[in-house]
């Protein structure tokens, strides 16, 4: 659609008197804007910029479209509800941020599902924007609305909203998505014709031509032929050959990963049988060592970013990364700029590695994700780490010169008994004691440690897919028996709030029927949902009732392994006769190895997507 | 591209004093100053001058800005100083600099000054502003509300709490004048007066604007800019930096 003229005139009286109007303003250092690009794309966050500008993926995607030729793409996010109210109140319809114009007026919106409470951000979007809610009320007028993202892989629950959803890497199918709806458009197709053609693009999942087998929301089958009754995953063909942004857009404002990010690699076989995105971007792929250091070091000086951070699921165990580290740290000496590290694996955390971490300066703290208080707990969910392990790591990270340390642990996790929540007080206060004894006597004052409790919520493509949700009753027993445990009172405890821990149980294995119950929560005033200041329980309660919806046994519900998923039609790779071996192997307390360092664990991912393993270096461990 | 040169970059004690006038201006003048602080520190960074870190627990870049403008107002004559560990030609500087700004926040000059001068925030005592007041009243009327306030003589605030009255026979270092100017093919009314921070605060424009402003109703001020900025010495008002090129 042609570029409608910009509405800043009439949206800067209002971003002068908001909150924070540099979220609005664009004109960062890195944007640019092709105003006469015949195709254009609208990528959104659905959240506050603040929350959203870092989103990788976006990044991503914004620099692959804007490289094509004819193409451009801009960015949108949520406004906050003091812009969002005037601009209702004006009809002035949702802009994006280079050149402020509406959303209506684009080809593609293109919205990522980061997690299960955006999605009443994603209805405040389209509203917003003046788009129809729901696909089958769209037409010609207006854009084609793409979904993509984690939440795609059991995208039901906001099916109804979206055009089309794209599962898996989107790198290469936004072009394939891109191509085809432009030659459609421009010869003048109708809209129904143009979702057939996507639906044949692999790894698309048009929700329109799909319906409920005999009433059934959790059996969906395609309504058409032609049409995949499983739509497989895309995985990009070469991982390390992928552009890395070096010139990304740099935020003005304060935002999350405020930093130079660098994703050296896609993947984790863990196979923490909690873990949704262990399971999703299978296999593990790394990029080369030679092509971090050079894309960190290059892209800190086109930037000025005084911090890079090497993220993915689990950067320590990159085959090559004490090499990269000593490179950086080498390169980067005496120039105040640091390097960090998300979470690092407690089993990779030795000497070496503290002080390689170290490099740039300790600030702030070192986070660890230990999930469970005893062996046998961490045995069920596959967390092949042991106590000694985790003390290890609090010993060499607080004599390495570390001051702040965060432990992560979840509650409710299947087969969970008391002594197990019981024994995350007592695994806690030995880790601060541990911290405490690593450090000078005079430096003991300054030993902080921290635990953040989150309630276990059961996710699609997981061992634990079928297990219920524990009642937040049992989650508010359960966190007072913890922290009546003995833990010390010098360790920071904070824990998730259980309802909305309980919303997110019922959404992520939701199915068609709960698209009303967002839609009414959303009526009713819910946005900003991931925000606990904003989540409003009753809300959602009301909304459940209004559509005869029993939220509590979509969230607590334990399902059979015969019965069917609603993500059933949905595919990343991993077989469900796999996942089905992983519950029986968790409530035995048996453990799978990482095939990423040993031999193959025969998930299924491989043979189906015709992929491998690539790492940078020789080998892992 | 230029070349990556780490080893020019030391930790030291800083042994230049490079002095940059930069602009706030067209849409970012919504930026706080903290951000136009993150902003500025990474231009430094991206244009690659040596600049020193300073030692301790949490090093950072060495600089130092002048006083704030809040969000909202624009600033075409803003300042900073960057202690660097090595000497760069004035020239150099631009040249590296200019690329390394976004568009609204660009450079326009650049100097080495004594490194025992006066700091920015201390020494720029007086602000140049200009403003647009968007009214159905006329001239007359809105520069007798000036005037008015102007015989009165001060400016009552709140500060933590407690009432402060700003005397503005010193904190308006220049009379307010009123005059009509064509903006965008609209007749307007602008206002340009300077302020003066002294031992007991500074005077907001803001404030003195909407003090003066209370018994007119229907009067809208948008577009505020500080113009200049400047040293006050026996001479007069002095620029920061003198004149380069």
């Amino acid at each position: 659609m042609r570029a409608s003229d910009s509405l800043w005139s009439r949206v800067e009286p209002l971003i002068a008197r908001s909150e924070r109007p540099s979220r609005y303003i664009d004109h960062e250092y890195g944007v640019s804007l092709d105003s006469d690009a015949p195709y254009r794309v609208v990528l959104v966050y659905p959240d506050t910029y603040e929350l959203g500008q870092a989103n990788q993926g976006l990044a991503i995607l914004y620099h692959i479209l804007n490289e094509l030729e004819g193409v451009a793409a801009q960015r949108s996010y949520v406004p906050w509800q003091d812009l969002a109210h005037e601009l209702r109140a004006q009809s002035i319809p949702l802009f994006s941020l280079e050149g402020c114009e509406p959303l209506g007026s684009f080809d593609l919106v293109g919205i990522t599902l980061p997690h299960e409470l955006a999605c009443t951000n994603v209805l405040e979007v389209l509203d917003l924007a003046h788009i129809p809610l729901h696909s089958e009320e769209r037409t010609l007028n207006h854009p084609l609305v793409i979904g993509g993202g984690p939440c795609a892989y059991n995208p039901e629950p906001v099916a109804p909203f979206f055009d089309a959803i794209v599962i898996g890497e989107g790198e290469d199918v936004i072009c394939e998505v891109v191509d085809v709806h432009r030659r459609l458009r421009d010869a003048g197709t109708s809209r129904a014709a143009v979702l057939r053609a996507l639906a044949d693009i692999e790894g698309v999942y048009v929700p329109s031509l799909y319906a409920p087998k005999s009433d059934c929301f959790e059996t969906m089958v395609p309504v058409t032929s032609g049409v995949p009754p499983i739509v497989l995953k895309r995985v990009v063909q070469d991982f390390d050959a992928t552009a890395i942004a070096l010139e990304p857009i740099m935020p003005f404002t304060e935002v999350v990963h405020d930093r130079f990010a660098v994703e050296i690699l896609r993947g984790c076989t863990r196979g923490c049988r909690f873990c949704q995105a262990g399971m999703i971007y299978r296999p593990v792929r790394e990029r080369s060592a030679d092509s971090i250091v050079s894309a960190t070091t290059t892209g800190l000086a086109c930037t000025g970013y005084d911090e890079a951070s090497l993220t993915s699921l689990s950067t320590t165990d990159h085959s090559q990364i004490e090499e990269i580290l000593r490179r950086l740290n080498r390169a980067l000496d005496d120039t105040g700029i640091s390097i960090s590290i998300p979470s690092q694996r407690l089993d990779a955390f030795g000497v070496d590695m503290a002080h390689l971490v170290a490099g740039g300066g300790k600030k702030g703290g070192l986070t660890f994700a230990p999930e469970a208080g005893t062996q046998r707990m961490r045995d069920i969910i596959n967390k092949n780490v042991t106590e000694e392990d985790l003390l290890y790591a609090v010993a060499y990270a607080y004599k390495a010169g570390w001051r702040r340390c965060k432990l992560y642990f979840m509650i409710g996790l299947p087969e969970e008994t008391d002594e197990d929540v019981i024994g995350i007080a007592h695994l806690a206060t030995k880790a601060y004691n541990v911290a405490k004894d690593a450090v000078p006597d005079s430096q003991r004052g300054n030993v902080r440690m921290g635990i953040s409790v989150a309630v276990f919520v059961p996710k699609s493509h997981t061992p634990f897919q079928w297990d219920g949700q524990i009642p937040p009753s049992e989650v508010d027993r359960r966190i007072e028996l913890l922290r009546t445990s003995h833990l010390h009172r010098g360790i920071d405890f904070s824990y998730h709030d259980a309802s909305t821990s309980y919303v997110e149980a019922a959404l992520s294995r939701g199915s068609r029927a709960m698209a009303p119950v967002i839609e009414r929560a959303w009526r009713n005033g819910s946005v900003f949902d991931a925000w606990t200041e904003h989540f409003s329980l009753d809300r959602w309660m009301e909304a459940a009732r209004s559509v005869a919806f029993d939220i509590t046994t979509a969230a607590t519900r334990t399902v059979g392994p015969d019965e069917p998923l609603p993500w059933d039609h949905i595919s990343c790779g991993v077989s469900k006769a796999f996942l089905l071996a992983e519950r029986k192997r968790a409530s035995q307390g048996v453990t799978t190895p990482d095939c990423s360092f040993t031999t193959c664990s025969a998930c299924g991912v491989c043979p189906t997507l015709d992929v491998g393993v690539v790492l940078g270096g020789d080998s892992r461990g | 591209m230029w070349e990556w040169c780490w080893a020019a970059i030391r930790v030291a004690e800083g042994q230049f004093r490079l002095r940059i006038n930069y602009s706030k201006a067209g849409r970012l003048r919504y930026l706080s100053h903290l951000e136009v602080v993150r902003a500025m520190e990474r231009s430094i960074r991206r244009a690659q001058l040596p600049y020193a870190i300073t030692r301790g627990f949490s090093p950072h870049m060495k600089i130092a800005f002048g006083p704030a403008l809040p969000v909202g107002t624009a600033g075409m004559d803003e300042y900073l100083d960057v202690w660097t560990t090595s000497y760069i030609p004035v020239k150099e500087v631009l040249a590296r600099l200019v690329p390394a700004v976004s568009i609204d926040l660009p450079v326009i000059a650049a100097g080495y000054v004594d490194q025992k001068a006066t700091s920015l925030a201390a020494a720029l005592t007086i602000g140049r502003y200009e403003v647009q007041v968007n009214t159905e009243h006329s001239l007359e009327t809105v520069t007798a509300a000036l005037d008015s306030l102007m015989r009165c003589g001060s400016v009552e605030v709140q500060r933590k709490g407690k009432v402060k009255t700003l005397d503005l026979n010193t904190m308006i270092a220049e009379v307010p004048k009123v005059t009509r100017c064509a903006i965008m093919d609209s007749d307007v009314l602008c206002i340009a007066f300077a302020t003066r921070a002294t031992d007991q605060g500074s005077l907001r424009p803001e404030v003195f604007l909407n003090a003066a402003f209370t018994e007119i109703d229907a009067i809208e001020i948008s577009g505020l800019v500080r113009v200049g900025q400047f040293v006050e010495t026996r001479e007069g008002f002095v620029k920061a930096l003198k004149s380069i090129n």
